[in-house]
């Protein structure tokens, strides 16, 4: 027999859907920066950037799902479905499978504040969305560690291409922050320069 | 630094017939009569009497509803309303009396503090009686000899035994924005008196489960005489859809500049001294001004210009006002002299506002700086008129854009300055212009650097 059958169906659907999510989620990081520091896209106006982070974290989250679940009925290794939700539970590659885990823990807890974020304090919100921080980050070394596709050079190279995308948005964010006008200079810093820009005209 | 009026030049005497139970109607009700100096506790008790303490909460929320007093701060909001809900609140909400007056047009709070403090610190024990509250605070402009005054005027009640509620004096920053009622609350929390974003109805919130009430000071002086002399006193000054008194600030077109007491529906053209002013000869001054007066600003520097004659005819109440696109606001009354330009006034103040922005709100400290720009340009001898487009275009895009109303206040006392100094702007791109007289006469606080210690 060759080709895919239906018990390595399942194996390939975990993998592919695997590289999918960690590529949504590096989006999904990169255009939360861009919200936080009012940041634009080319030909987007802004509450665009804010949507389609948004749009594309519900997306990673499907495919997260998809990811969990063809991996847990994959009979090839006995992945028990609380060994997905619990870190370090599994029987298989107790580690690294365990920060995927902890990654999809961080994940849930993220959608579920914000989905309750109308009846909570904008402040525990904030708090909490800041572990979207360390999500990505596990699930990249998740993605390294637990996956046997990490050695072939293609993935290999879309790591690397997840990893280079963050660092530069956190590079940006972090210029962006050193050169921002504190509140309280904001409007005599465009005053100045409207006025000087009128007087020419 | 304070802009415009210090206390020094506050006048102490007022015009008008004795206050109070034997002149039931009878103005001012709040200030003493004329001639009188500033009332210390024993005049306060010997002319208004001790505050009865028979009737309960219940019964002041019920007559304050009855006299129809709403917020003198500039919202006009009812203030049986906020006294119902604080009332119903749990735990008890704190009590704020709020007289940070940011506007440099108004001076009648500090005016009503430093003559009449006692009235406001009755109001405040009362509200926080009908609140079931044991704390008060008062948030007051920062001004060392007035926050003097009134921390002396608050030990001398309590060594006299008089209030229930304990009263926090508090300073607020001398910024236009600090008495917004999410920056007072904000300011109350340890952090800076800027604007909130409160998604919330009811009652603002000091932190998760504490409410606040927060009410002018001239509002809680005019608790304090309803709880004494009832609903129906009140109602026999102003109209029936705005009954009772207000303070307003008076900017006169000699340049002098008074708090007064005036019932609600008292006609402009009287506060302002424009009654002779009303018909002149024809084919003389300014179409549309009255006399030596070409136009008059009601409601301060989030209201509107109206131009003199139009303004001359209107009695001082929103009933007539809103749908002229004015309001009474916190009472400021300006009546701008023929000799001066109204565009480089409206272009001053401007200026002021746009500097005045928390700079939180993206359209906000983006817009109104553009804006000031445009108008200064406007303002200027043979502008280019593309700046009109630009200052329409950025006014439209800024309006209901920010989390409270600087954008829109701002925006809608410019749009007023536009229409009626149409005439002059006209001139202007003549290279001519009506302003003989290059004084300012609106007050706006001096330039200063911009920090952040500035909102704390």
């Amino acid at each position: 027999m060759s080709g895919i059958t239906h018990t390595t169906a399942l194996w390939y659907a975990s993998r592919a859907t695997g590289v999918v999510t960690l590529l949504l989620l590096t989006a999904v990081v990169v255009l939360g920066i861009l919200v936080n520091r009012q940041g634009r896209l080319p030909g987007l106006p802004g509450f665009a950037v804010t949507g389609l982070h948004r749009n594309t974290s519900l997306l990673a989250v499907a495919f997260l799902a998809i990811h969990v679940l063809t991996a847990v009925a994959d009979p090839f290794v006995t992945i028990r479905l609380a060994a997905a939700v619990l870190p370090f539970a599994s029987a298989y590659k107790p580690f690294w499978l365990g920060l995927g885990a902890v990654s999809l823990d961080l994940v849930a807890a993220l959608i579920l504040t914000s989905l309750a974020r109308a009846r909570m304090s904008r402040r525990a919100w904030r708090g909490i969305h800041w572990l979207g921080y360390a999500a990505w980050p596990l699930a990249v070394v998740h993605s390294l560690g637990s996956s046997s596709d990490a050695r072939s050079g293609l993935v290999l190279a879309l790591l690397a291409g997840c990893v280079a995308a963050v660092v530069a948005a956190v590079a940006w964010r972090l210029s962006r922050a050193a050169r921002e006008v504190p509140p309280a200079g904001r409007a005599a810093a465009i005053l100045s320069r409207m006025s000087a820009r009128k007087a020419e005209l | 630094m304070t802009g415009g009026l210090t206390l020094a030049d506050l006048p102490m005497a007022y015009a008008g017939p004795p206050p109070g139970p034997e002149g039931p109607g009878g103005l001012p009700r709040l200030l003493p009569a004329a001639g009188a100096g500033p009332v210390d506790l024993r005049p306060h008790l010997a002319r208004y009497g001790a505050l009865g303490s028979a009737a309960g909460p219940g019964a002041l929320i019920r007559e304050v509803a009855a006299a129809g007093l709403t917020g003198r701060g500039g919202a006009a909001f009812p203030a049986a309303r906020k006294l119902a809900a604080a009332g119903e609140a749990r735990p008890a909400p704190v009590v704020v009396g709020n007289g940070a007056e940011g506007e440099p047009a108004s001076s009648k709070d500090r005016s009503l503090l430093w003559i009449s403090p006692h009235l406001v610190l009755d109001g405040l024990q009362l509200a926080a009686a009908a609140a079931g509250s044991a704390t008060a605070v008062l948030y007051v402009r920062r001004d060392e000899r007035l926050h003097g005054r009134l921390a002396g005027a608050i030990a001398e009640r309590a060594a006299a035994g008089l209030d229930t509620a304990g009263v926090d004096l508090v300073q607020a920053p001398s910024r236009f924005l600090a008495g917004e009622e999410s920056a007072l609350v904000s300011r109350l929390t340890g952090k800076p008196a800027r604007p909130a974003y409160r998604p919330v109805r009811g009652l603002p919130r000091l932190a998760p489960g504490r409410a606040a009430l927060v009410l002018n000071v001239e509002t809680l002086a005019h608790l304090a005489l309803i709880a004494r002399y009832g609903a129906a006193w009140f109602r026999t000054a102003g109209t029936a859809a705005e009954p009772g008194s207000m303070l307003v600030t008076l900017h006169l077109a000699d340049g002098r500049t008074s708090v007064a007491e005036a019932p609600l529906g008292a006609g402009i053209a009287g506060l302002l001294g424009l009654d002779a002013l009303a018909d002149p000869p024809p084919g003389a001054g300014i179409p549309g001004a009255a006399g030596p007066v070409q136009a008059v600003l009601v409601g301060g520097y989030h209201g509107a210009w109206l131009p003199a004659a139009e303004a001359a005819r209107l009695p001082l109440a929103n009933e007539a006002l809103l749908p002229l696109g004015a309001a009474v606001g916190a009472g400021v009354l300006a009546a701008l002299p023929a000799d001066r330009c109204g565009l480089a006034e409206t272009a001053r103040v401007a200026r002021y506002l746009a500097l005045e922005s928390a700079g939180q709100c993206g359209p906000c400290f983006n817009g109104l700086p553009r804006i000031a720009a445009a108008l200064e340009h406007l303002a200027g001898p043979r502008p280019d008129r593309r700046a009109l487009g630009d200052l329409e275009r950025w006014a439209g895009l800024v309006t209901g854009r920010g989390a409270c109303h600087h954008p829109d206040g701002s925006v809608r006392f410019i749009r007023s300055a536009l229409r009626v100094f149409a005439a002059e702007a006209g001139l202007h791109e003549q290279g001519r212009c009506r302003g003989t007289d290059p004084r300012p006469f609106l007050p706006v606080p001096a330039g200063r650097p911009a920090s952040e210690e500035d909102w704390s």
